[in-house]
């Protein structure tokens, strides 16, 4: 088990690598971190294209010394420069080889300071990848030598979901971090001209929010009877009138991760955010790892 | 256990909802607040109730808009001053179980499934007869009459009704609902379309039209008001955001009399219109009413068409909103125990009630597909004035019992207002055809036959069951000593002092 970490050999971004040292920190692995260059054409006529594929090795070198100077020397580390056609293919192919368990890369630049944008490539990744997928807020910066405090599994109240919970207290059982159980749900303002009240909404969130809480607390219980049971720090319910402020309304520690699943409609063991993931994603304050629908059953087994 | 008295009687405490720190209490303005009446009401009937309403009023259909304007109005005002007493947002039945008692909310209940219920299915039939003038206009073809006709008017089933009901309940299943820019853009298309009408449609004014003006005197007028009073349904739907207005004792008034004025306006100009173009005699059985009119005077399709396309969004989103008010308002009802749980299960995924909606959906695609429009009109009617009439009632018995209660905003001139609505939700009432009050009759009268052997023992107020959430009751749930019992008292104290 390893953690493959794509840095982009253009930027050098550090959020990415702290994310990724936390989390091997957490779990005792050894990181891979990686640049992904694009392959150069073999052997073309008068070498231009040579002199390209030198360049784009040279930065990207530079950026994997960035990133050893950002993990410094306390963390296992390799470091590599690896040929693929896209970020996407290379991160996969390379994960399938060194047979990692998580992918970790960073949010897209246009991502407000400390919050997730999926770009072109983080978002293709996120569809294709067979395994798990955390992804840093921009700007997102842990403590030296710090751990992961608490793994947050958003529930939905679906049996895929319910999966998803189990998996996720066997990833905080790895980490050594508590496990907590989160539910989120948009109600938004209604126009009023029902005629059912403006807090007609409410009455159903209320009911959607106490079963929420009573399956997730029965889930609790399950995994407290788990193997290698995480302790469970509760159950939290956010309500707001956006996503924003729904993931607002619950508490955040500084060094928490949230686990999302992928909708049960893609294909089969691949990450493919439905609406409400992806929103959670993009408002979510702390790093958020994306599981393929079916690889959180499977690692239970 | 408590007696049949306590149970008919017993309220429901509401505690005021928190404001938690960091939420902004929502603060409703005098211009959102009309906007909120004028949306809720606008569109619900006047598309195509002219068709029933000018055979039984003649020209004089005017007055009777008027009439259902005015009396609609003083209901509203009541509806207002009773929302002002609870100090939570809910629909009729939510401040009648919390003033008047649980029989009442019953009665309340089953009036607000005719106006909620039945009003979906009116409105989509609506909807039936204007797709279907689309059809004819754009492609020259239309769903037969089989497939578009009540079995009473030469038809098997309305099929268009039926799928507009199913397409807006999939929107409320996958949790849409209007927001308040919605109900904005609807309410400027839906005046757009009625101005429009009237613009074309004043250009063939024939004054001969007016001749007859009353055929049938002032009953009929009365029977007309009978029937359109279908479309001044949601008018009370300013009144449920009295808890959240700002500076509600001025604001809430008049917001109602603003929406008031702006529907009655409208609906009056377009009556002048409809009837300036085309003779009463031919109003009667005309489907899709204004979009014929101005097809018949202009000749040409196109004015037609766009009055159809405008008619079938503003009906969608009428429909939308009624259905979403009594899944909303069935789902009270069950979080109290009045009727059987299923309609308070909420999906985890979706966060809408499913079953609930669902089972709207069924019931009113079945009243849709089968009943002709005027009878579907005039039972939302009779359910809407009933209903109308226990509030006024009731603002008149909670002055009685709790005159010290706390309002949001209080009726000027005593009783005369709430007196004055009750008078006109009768007059109206009466004037209904035999049939409508019959059926309503049996329909009130079974669903409190359900209560007495269902709600009854099941409501959540039930001996040892205490209310959801609420720390105490906001009035007095048992009854004031009365004057003799005081003037005993006083004699004992006095007695106990010498």
């Amino acid at each position: 088990m390893s953690i493959v970490v794509g840095v982009d050999p253009a930027h050098r971004s550090a959020s990415a690598l702290h994310l990724a040292g936390m989390l091997a920190r957490s779990s005792g692995t050894s990181l891979v971190v990686a640049a992904i260059v694009p392959p150069a054409w073999p052997a073309t006529a008068g070498g231009a294209d040579a002199e390209w594929r030198g360049y784009t090795r040279d930065a990207a070198d530079s950026t994997l010394d960035h990133a050893a100077a950002v993990l410094g020397g306390s963390i296992a580390a390799e470091y590599l420069v690896y040929e693929a056609p896209s970020a996407r293919r290379g991160l996969n192919s390379l994960a399938e080889e060194r047979e990692a368990g998580l992918i970790v890369v960073g949010s897209a630049a246009q991502a407000r300071q400390g919050r997730i944008a999926l770009g072109a490539e983080s978002d293709a990744l996120l569809h294709a990848s067979p395994v798990p997928v955390a992804v840093a807020p921009r700007g997102y910066r842990v403590a030296e030598g710090s751990r992961v405090s608490r793994v947050t599994a958003a529930y939905r109240g679906t049996g895929a979901s319910a999966g998803l919970v189990l998996g996720a207290a066997a990833v905080s059982a790895t980490l050594g971090a508590a496990l907590r159980i989160a539910s989120f749900a948009v109600v938004p303002p209604d126009s009023g001209t029902s005629g059912a009240g403006l807090d007609a909404e409410t009455a159903i969130a209320d009911t959607w929010a106490a079963d929420i809480e009573k399956h997730a607390t029965s889930l609790a219980r399950r995994v407290t009877q788990l193997d290698r049971a995480p302790v469970v720090s509760g159950v939290a319910v956010g309500r707001g009138e956006t996503w924003e402020a729904a993931l607002a309304a619950v508490e955040w520690e500084p060094n928490e991760v949230l686990v999302v699943g992928s909708s049960t409609l893609g294909p089969l063991s691949r990450v493919f955010l439905g609406s409400h993931a992806a929103k959670i994603v993009r408002h979510s304050p702390v790093p958020v790892v994306v599981v393929p629908h079916g690889v959180a059953t499977r690692d239970r087994e | 256990m408590p007696t049949i008295a306590q149970q008919l009687l017993r309220r429901k405490p509401t505690t005021p909802p928190e404001v938690e720190d960091g939420q902004l209490k929502r603060s409703i303005g005098l211009f959102s607040l009309t906007m909120i009446g004028v949306g809720g009401t606008l569109g619900t009937g006047i598309f195509f109730i002219l068709s029933q309403a000018v055979p039984v009023a003649g020209p004089a259909v005017i007055w009777s808009f008027v009439i259902g304007g005015v009396v609609a109005g003083l209901t509203a005002l009541c509806y207002a001053e009773m929302a002002g007493a609870v100090p939570a947002s809910g629909s009729t039945y939510s401040y009648a179980y919390a003033t008047l008692g649980e029989g009442t909310a019953m009665a309340v209940g089953a009036c607000l499934l005719l106006e909620y219920g039945v009003s979906t299915a009116a409105v989509a039939v609506g909807w039936s007869q204007y797709v279907n003038q689309l059809l004819q206009n754009l492609f020259g073809w239309q769903l037969p009459v089989q497939l578009s006709q009540a079995p009473e008017q030469g038809g098997i089933v309305n099929i268009p009704a039926v799928i507009v009901i199913v397409l807006c309940s999939l929107l409320l299943l996958r949790g849409a609902r209007e927001s308040t820019t919605v109900n904005s853009i609807m309410v400027i298309v839906k005046i757009a379309v009625v101005l429009f009408f009237c613009a074309v449609a004043f250009t063939g004014w024939n004054a001969d039209h007016f001749h007859n003006f009353a055929p049938a005197g002032f009953a009929g007028i009365v029977g007309g008001a009978g029937i359109i009073f279908f479309s001044f349904v949601g008018l009370d739907a300013v009144s449920t955001a009295g808890e959240e207005a700002k500076n509600a004792k001025r604001n809430l008034p008049l917001a109602i009399i603003f929406a008031l004025v702006i529907i009655v306006l409208l609906y009056v100009l377009t009556c002048l219109a409809a009837l300036g173009a085309q003779a009463p005699e031919k109003f009667a059985n005309q489907d899709a009413g204004l979009a014929a009119i101005l097809q018949n005077i202009i000749g040409s399709a196109w004015p037609g068409t766009i009055v159809a396309i405008g008619a079938i969004i503003s009906i969608f989103s009428v429909t939308l909103v009624v259905l979403y008010g009594q899944t909303r308002i069935l789902f009270a009802m069950s979080r109290d125990g009045m009727i059987p749980p299923v309609f308070a299960k909420v999906n985890p995924r979706s966060m809408t009630p499913v079953r609930n909606t669902v089972i709207v959906m069924i019931a009113t695609s079945i009243l849709a597909a089968v009943i002709p429009i005027d009878f579907l009109a005039e039972m939302t009617s009779i359910g809407t004035l009933v209903a109308f009439l226990v509030v006024s009632l009731g603002v008149i018995i909670l002055r009685v019992r709790e005159p010290e209660l706390e309002r949001g905003f209080r009726l000027p001139l005593g009783w005369t207002i709430p007196i004055l609505s009750i008078a006109g939700c009768i007059a109206i009432i009466t004037q209904l055809r035999v049939i409508t009050i019959v059926v309503f009759l049996i329909w009130t009268a079974a669903f409190l036959v359900f209560y007495w052997f269902y709600g009854r023992t099941h409501s959540k107020l039930q001996a040892g069951r205490p209310a959801v959430d609420a720390e105490a009751p906001y009035t007095s749930n048992f009854a004031q000593p009365s004057k003799s019992e005081i003037r005993e008292a006083a004699a004992r104290r006095r007695a106990g002092r010498k």
